[in-house]
């Protein structure tokens, strides 16, 4: 004997057909009032299993619901892009000198545009050579909002000559650029189109015989 | 009646909660889980210095090709399509590197290759890889005649289709740092030294040909053997030039020793290279005295890209045992933007590979764009990363520390 065999059924256990779920012979009254019975307490003891299952489900599945995080405008200041990393600048080309400038300036125009995150402040616009100074228009500080993008001109004044970059390869612009997530100082080097003009423009700022 | 009711709403709430639970439990067993996708294998091959004196960068760049690999089966990123990594050591010889390259030619699964990580060993690969139509990414190769042709200063002519990369050029970082050492740090005479390899002369050419159009001054020029460690003689030379600053073309295994050297020499000036010497392992090299030298390096730091938290993170949890080192972000990308290729490839063939998968493949690279660990990855029409930014690092309490971070537009 293996001791294992076909179970016997114990009381209330018997399946019910499912399909028919009424036996077509009326059992006897005594049967009838007992089954009777059993039918009711039995429902209230699945009505009660069932709730236990759907708490101890609901229960189960707060606890492990997903965590999201928190909206984007909750995020700390740590989370945002730095301003270096949404800002591009690119040389549009030579611009008109404005009246009143002093002698030996010349002026072109970039474009400043911010891609994402919160707005960018310019508050500085520099360049890194010596015999040279510059303003732009509108002057620093001014703001950006994300998606949008801002005409700068810029306007170069040789302050001497003789240290000013004639023949520069990769000359550049430093930006300061300050967002709610840092500050930063970011050199954009604007390409051989800007690097040509710019020699050009310094050539003949010093060749020019200055009153 | 009510009884009736409570039943069934009981029953209505139970099912419910039973089938939102099996759900969830679902979700996390998937976990991890990266393969039953049904379809074929594509091998992405990665060729890097993976021994010898480069292998800090090498196995970096094959690790986080991995990690892309990893990624894109787990998200199941092309249906259909299971990524494998295939990773050769080049030793940094070009030799090994072309070898590496009809190897990874001869197996029709490979669709793409990272690498490698020097620009000689990168000359030595091209045609091989270009014949076949297999597309190569490298993650650092800086060389701008690799994209542009040898007589890039002068005429643009891209040599290979099938060659891309998501480094910047030296036709950029050579004139940055010659920008950073005359304008910021002042240093108006320089001593010039290159290791005669195909990057590091190149490297050297950028800085020297900007520096002297700023106004500055070349002192002295040598040329070092890269097998050498003893640079004594070349030291001395550095001192009796009266250089404020030495400008070395070259990769970190010497960069750190000629850095010692030369103080020890008693030229107290800081030796400035690009980004073959950015990596902690020239501060073991170069000792305490480094403090003050500086190196460009291709990309902005890592940490200040959002966009390469989830890089950094995953790297981590990946569990591997060396750094990703200074291209590790690049060689991701890379390897991403090959596992992109290979799904416009996928996806326009109704799901499948087609028989030309290679060729398609080097098409589709062209077109390629994304966001990836750098920023966003796109290519240009000579292959080169349209993402230009590069950063000026410093050594500080023995580590690299950014001091400038610049973008080109152009």
């Amino acid at each position: 004997m293996s001791g294992i065999g076909p179970p016997e059924p114990g009381e209330g256990t018997h399946a019910r057909d499912g399909g028919r779920p009424r036996d077509p012979r009326p059992p006897g009254r005594a049967r009838a009032a007992l089954t009777a019975w059993y039918a009711r307490r039995r429902r209230i003891a699945i009505a009660l299993a069932i709730a236990a299952v759907a708490l101890a489900g609901g229960g189960y599945l707060y606890a492990t619901r997903p965590h999201r995080p928190p909206p984007r405008e909750d995020r700390t200041p740590t989370q945002l892009p730095y301003p270096a990393q949404v800002v591009d600048m690119t040389y549009l080309d030579g611009q008109a000198t404005p009246a009143g400038a002093p002698p030996r300036s010349f002026s072109f125009a970039v474009l400043l545009s911010v891609a994402s995150g919160p707005p960018v402040t310019v508050t500085r616009v520099t360049q890194p050579y010596a015999g040279l100074s510059l303003d732009t228009e509108p002057s620093a500080p001014f703001r950006t909002k994300s998606g949008s993008a801002r005409k700068i001109t810029i306007t170069m004044h040789v302050t001497e000559c003789e240290k000013a970059p004639k023949n520069a390869g990769l000359p550049f612009l430093d930006v300061t650029l300050r967002n709610t997530r840092a500050i930063q100082v970011q050199s954009f080097i604007l390409g051989p189109r800007y690097a040509q003009e710019l020699s050009r423009a310094l050539q003949v700022a010093c060749s020019n015989k200055v009153g | 009646m009510r009884q009736r009711s409570l039943i069934a709403i009981t029953a209505a709430l139970a099912a419910g909660a039973l089938t939102l639970t099996a759900c969830g439990s679902r979700d996390s067993g998937d976990k991890g889980s990266d393969s039953d996708n049904g379809g074929g294998t594509v091998v992405i091959g990665v060729d890097a210095p993976l021994t010898g004196d480069l292998s800090a960068m090498g196995l970096g760049i094959k690790n986080s090709a991995d990690l892309a690999v990893r990624n894109a089966n787990k998200q199941k990123l092309v249906k259909g399509v299971t990524f494998k990594i295939e990773s050769l050591d080049d030793q940094a010889q070009p030799s090994a590197g072309q070898q590496n390259a009809s190897k990874f030619v001869s197996e029709q699964d490979v669709l793409g290759v990272v690498g490698p990580l020097n620009s000689s060993v990168a000359e030595s690969m091209q045609k091989v890889f270009d014949d076949a139509k297999l597309v190569q990414v490298s993650p650092a190769n800086t060389g701008p005649a690799l994209t542009q042709g040898p007589d890039w200063q002068n005429k643009k002519v891209r040599p290979y289709k099938a060659y891309f990369r998501t480094a910047t050029t030296d036709a950029i970082q050579g004139p940055f740092a010659a920008q950073y050492v005359f304008n910021t740090a002042k240093k108006k005479k320089v001593f010039v030294i290159d290791d005669k390899k195909t990057y590091g002369s190149g490297l050297a050419a950028t800085f020297t040909s900007e520096f002297k159009k700023l106004g500055g001054k070349v002192v002295g020029t040598e040329h070092i053997n890269p097998d050498a460690k003893d640079f004594s003689a070349v030291a001395t030379k550095v001192k009796n030039s009266g250089a404020e600053v030495v400008y070395y073309g070259g990769e970190y295994p010497q960069a750190g020793p000629l850095s010692k050297q030369i103080k020890a020499a008693g030229a107290k000036i800081p030796l400035v290279g690009g980004d073959g010497i950015k990596d902690d392992t020239f501060m073991k090299l170069a000792g305490s005295e480094a403090t003050g030298d500086l190196a460009t390096s291709v990309g902005a730091p890592v940490e200040d890209l959002p966009s390469a938290k989830q890089f950094v993170a995953d790297y981590k949890a990946a569990g591997y045992k060396e750094e990703y080192s200074a291209y590790g972000g690049y060689a991701y990308d890379s390897a991403w933007a090959i596992i992109e290729a290979v799904k416009k490839v996928v996806d326009a063939n109704g799901g499948k590979l087609p028989s030309d998968a290679r060729a398609k493949v080097t098409e589709a690279m062209q077109g390629v764009a994304f966001d990836g660990v750098t920023g966003k990855v796109s290519f240009d029409e000579y292959g080169d990363a349209t993402n230009k930014q590069l950063t000026v690092y410093a050594v500080k309490n023995g580590a690299w520390v950014p001091v400038k971070s610049g973008t080109y537009t152009g």
